[in-house]
C-alpha cells in the first residue's frame, strides 16, 4: 500500500467521524497547549529573573565584609567593618586596566529631604565616581560627581529619577540645592530636647529611571560622594559596606574574582583564604544558581503540561481501539483483497499520528494564544513569554510520538485480526 | 440433468482438459471449540478445478463447504494435505504471503457484498490495486470493470445508494480487477431477490464464457443448476462430483421474465 493511499484513507476516516476526531484531538490540543504555555511562562520567568540581576549592572563582582560567626553568633549588623576606601583604591590601582570599573559604597540610611518647599524621605547612599559605569546606569541630565569631588568631600548629590520628580516636579533639578536633615533624640519627650542635623547638597545630576528590582524601587535614592557621606552624614570614617568591581567581560570574571581576592588578602595580611574577613561574590555564580532554580521551575511546569499530554494520548489509544473494533469488517474486507499486516497497521498508525499531529499543530496555536492572553494580565506585565522553536519542535515531535506509542497497540490488534473472523464480525 | 457419482475420480471438464487452477489432495482441517471439543471440518478432500470451469460447491451446513471455501480462498490454511493454486503450493504460506496470493489470484464475491460503505463504487473496485499494482492506471481499470458489469453510470454512488443487485455487481467488478485465476463466490445470490439473482448469475455465466474460472458455494439447487459442475460435500469429504449437462441460462430467464426461482 502506497503512503499516499494510507494518508488518504486515514484522513477520510477522520473526516467521517468529525465530532469524535475533534474531541479526541482536544485532549492532545490541551496537552500541547499547556506544555507550550507553561514552558513559555517558565522561560519568561527565568528570563525576567536574569534581566533583573543584570539590571544591577553586568559582570559584577561584589566584595562585602565577612559575616562574624564567632561563638555561633550571626545577626543583623554583625559584620566586620574592615573594608575601606583604601581597599577600593588599591584594587583600582593594582588591577588597573584588567577591570572595567570599580566603586565603593556606604549606605547613609534614610533622611528627610527638603527643597523648594517640598518634603521627601528617602535613602542616601555614599558611592564613588565610577558608579554609573559599574551599574550600567546613565544619567538623564547633568553629570555624575567626579573623582575630585570624592577626594575633596564635596557636598554634591545625584538624584534618582523618582526623587528628582518628587522634589522638583518637571522643572530641572540640576543646579538646585537640597537639604538633608535627620532628627535625633527626643521623640515624643518634648520639642526642646530634639536636635536636628541639617546638611546642604548641590544637585549635579539625575539618573535615568530603571524600575524596580525584586519589588524594591531603585529610582528613589540620593547618591553622594562616599567620603562626604562618611564625614558629614554617618560619621563612620573610611568604612565602606561594599566594593563592586566590574570585570571586562563575562569570561574574565573568574580571573578577576581571584585577583580581587588576592589583593585584599595581601592588604589585610591574611594567608589562609578560608579565614578571610571579607567575601567575594561573583555575579555569574548568582545567575547560575538562580538559573538552576528557574530551570527546575520550568521543568515542573513542563511536567504538569506533559501529564495532560499523556492523558490526551490515552484518549487517542482508547478511541483507536474503538475504531479498530468498529471497523473489524472493513479490516476483513481489506485483508480479503490482499492487504498485508503492515498495510493495516500503517493505516491505523497513520490515522492516530494524523490525529495527534494535527492536534499538536492546533495545540501550538492555542498555547501561543494563551501566552498572549497571559501577557495581558497586569501582574504578568514585563514577563517576556518566550516560545522557542525548540519548544514547538518538541511539542509536535512529542505529540506525533504519542500518536505512534498509543496508536501502536490498537494498530497491531487490527493487523493481527484473522481475515475470516474479521469478515464474519457483525 | 444426469447425475454421475464421481466422488473419487478427479474430474475433467468437457473434451479440452486444460491446466488445473486448483489441485487439492487430502486436505484436512480440524477446529477446536473451547478446550475439549474438536470439530473435524474437512476429513481429506481431493478436488481438481481446471481453468475455465464454473463449479458449484453444495452441501448442508456442517458439511465443511465453508471451510473448504476459506481454504480455497487462502483465507485459512489446511492442517494437512496439499493445495496447489495456479501450480504454486500455497498450503503452508505465511499470512502476508497468503495476502499477496489473494490479491493476485482470487476474486471474492460475498453473500453480504462486503463493500466499504465510506468509499464510492469506483473506489471500492480499486481496492485490490491499492494493495498491489500501480497507481497510474488504477482508476481506468476500475472504471472498465464497472462497465463490464453494467454499472458505468453509477461509479460515484456509495453502497448505500445502490440496490443489493448493484452492490453485488460492484463486488464482482472488484473481484475482476486483478484478473484473478479464480472468482470465488460465497452464496452470491443469498441476499438478493430472484430478478437480481438472475442478473448476477448471468454476469457470472458471461464471465465464465469469456474464460474465467468461477467457483460458487451455494445451498440452492436452482442456483447451482446454472453451473457446469456440482461438487457436493458431506461430513468433510466430497461426496459427489458431477457435471451439469444442460446448465440453465440466466439470460434466457431474465428475457422470459421468470427469474431464477429461489
Amino acid at each position: 500500500m502506497k503512503l499516499y493511499d494510507s494518508f488518504r484513507s486515514a484522513l477520510q476516516s477522520l473526516v467521517v467521524n468529525k465530532l469524535r476526531s475533534a474531541l479526541t484531538m482536544l485532549g492532545v490540543i490541551i496537552g500541547v497547549a499547556s506544555v507550550i504555555a507553561m514552558v513559555a511562562v517558565g522561560n519568561g520567568a527565568s528570563q525576567q529573573v536574569q534581566n533583573t540581576i543584570l539590571s544591577l549592572g553586568s559582570n559584577l563582582i561584589t566584595v562585602s565584609p565577612a559575616n562574624l560567626s564567632d561563638q555561633g553568633l550571626r545577626g543583623a549588623g554583625a559584620q566586620a567593618q574592615n573594608l575601606t576606601n583604601e581597599d577600593m583604591r588599591a584594587i583600582q590601582a593594582q588591577l588597573g586596566p584588567t577591570i572595567a570599573a570599580i566603586h565603593a559604597e556606604q549606605g547613609a540610611g534614610r533622611w528627610q529631604v527638603t527643597a523648594a518647599g517640598t518634603n521627601w524621605n528617602t535613602n542616601v547612599n555614599g558611592v564613588s565616581e565610577d558608579y554609573p559605569i559599574v551599574r550600567d546606569w546613565p544619567l538623564q541630565s547633568g553629570d555624575f560627581f567626579s573623582g575630585s569631588d570624592v577626594t575633596t568631600n564635596a557636598q554634591v548629590a545625584v538624584l534618582g529619577s523618582t526623587t528628582a520628580l518628587s522634589l522638583f516636579g518637571d522643572s530641572g533639578a540640576v543646579g538646585q540645592t537640597i537639604q538633608l536633615r535627620q532628627v535625633f533624640g527626643g521623640g515624643g519627650q518634648g520639642q526642646g530636647q530634639q536636635r536636628a542635623r541639617i546638611v546642604n547638597f548641590k544637585v549635579v545630576g539625575v539618573l535615568e529611571p530603571k524600575g524596580s528590582t525584586f519589588g524594591f524601587g531603585r529610582d528613589d535614592q540620593i547618591l553622594v560622594p562616599v567620603t562626604t557621606g562618611q564625614r558629614v552624614l554617618t560619621g563612620r570614617l573610611n568604612i565602606v559596606n561594599t566594593i563592586v568591581v566590574k570585570a571586562t567581560s563575562s569570561d574574565a570574571m573568574t580571573e578577576t574574582t581571584s585577583d580581587v581576592t588576592n589583593v585584599l588578602l595581601e592588604r589585610h595580611k591574611i594567608s589562609d583564604p578560608a579565614a578571610a574577613d571579607f567575601s567575594v561574590t561573583n555575579q555569574n555564580d548568582t545567575l547560575a544558581a538562580l538559573g538552576a532554580v528557574t530551570g527546575t521551575f520550568t521543568l515542573l511546569l513542563g511536567a504538569i503540561g506533559g501529564i495532560s499530554l499523556l492523558v490526551g494520548g490515552i484518549g487517542i489509544m482508547n478511541i483507536m481501539l474503538v475504531s479498530v473494533n468498529e471497523r473489524t469488517r472493513e479490516i476483513g474486507i481489506r485483508k480479503a483483497v490482499g492487504a498485508r499486516r503492515q498495510d493495516i497497521m500503517f493505516q491505523f498508525l497513520i490515522e492516530s499520528m494524523a490525529l495527534t499531529g494535527i492536534g499538536g499543530i492546533l495545540g501550538i496555536l492555542v498555547g501561543w494564544s494563551i501566552t498572549l492572553l497571559v501577557g495581558l494580565i497586569p501582574q504578568a506585565s514585563g514577563l517576556v513569554l518566550v516560545i522557542t522553536t525548540g519548544t514547538v519542535v518538541i511539542a509536535v515531535g512529542v505529540s506525533v510520538a504519542i500518536g505512534v506509542v498509543f496508536g501502536l497497540y490498537p494498530a497491531m490488534r487490527a493487523a493481527r485480526l484473522h481475515p475470516i473472523q474479521a469478515l464474519r464480525y457483525e | 440433468m444426469t447425475v454421475i457419482d464421481r466422488a473419487s475420480v478427479p474430474y475433467r471438464h468437457g473434451a479440452a482438459a486444460t491446466r488445473p487452477v486448483v489441485r487439492l489432495r487430502g486436505i484436512t482441517k480440524t477446529y477446536r471449540i473451547g478446550r475439549e471439543i474438536e470439530v473435524r471440518a474437512l476429513a481429506g478432500v481431493d478436488l481438481d478445478i481446471n481453468a475455465g470451469e464454473f463449479v458449484a460447491i453444495m452441501g448442508p451446513s456442517g458439511s465443511g463447504k465453508s471451510t473448504l471455501m476459506n481454504i480455497l480462498g487462502c483465507l485459512d490454511v489446511p492442517d494437512g494435505g496439499t493445495y496447489e493454486l495456479a501450480e504454486a503450493n500455497v498450503g503452508k504460506l505465511s499470512d502476508d504471503q497468503l495476502a499477496a496470493i489473494r490479491n493476485k489470484h482470487i476474486g471474492f464475491v460475498f453473500q453480504t457484498f462486503n463493500l466499504l460503505s465510506r468509499l464510492n463504487a469506483v473506489e471500492n473496485v480499486e481496492l485490490p490495486l491499492v494493495y498491489g499494482g500501480d497507481r497510474h492506471d488504477r482508476r481506468a481499470r476500475a472504471l472498465a470493470a464497472l462497465g463490464q458489469v453494467g454499472l458505468g453510470d453509477r461509479v460515484k454512488h456509495r453502497p448505500s445508494e445502490l440496490s443489493g443487485g448493484q452492490q453485488q455487481r460492484v463486488a464482482i467488478a472488484r473481484a475482476l480487477l486483478n484478473d484473478p485465476s479464480m472468482i470465488l463466490a460465497d452464496e452470491p445470490t443469498g441476499n438478493l431477490d430472484s430478478h437480481s439473482s438472475a442478473e448476477i448469475l448471468a454476469i457470472l455465466q458471461r464471465l465464465n464464457e469469456l474464460g474465467k474460472t468461477v467457483v460458487m458455494v451455494t445451498h440452492e439447487p436452482d442456483v447451482a443448476a446454472h453451473c457446469r459442475r456440482i461438487v457436493r460435500m458431506r461430513d468433510g469429504i466430497v461426496s459427489r462430483d458431477e457435471p451439469v449437462l444442460e446448465p440453465r441460462r440466466a439470460e434466457d430467464e431474465i428475457a422470459s421474465g421468470i427469474g431464477a426461482t429461489r
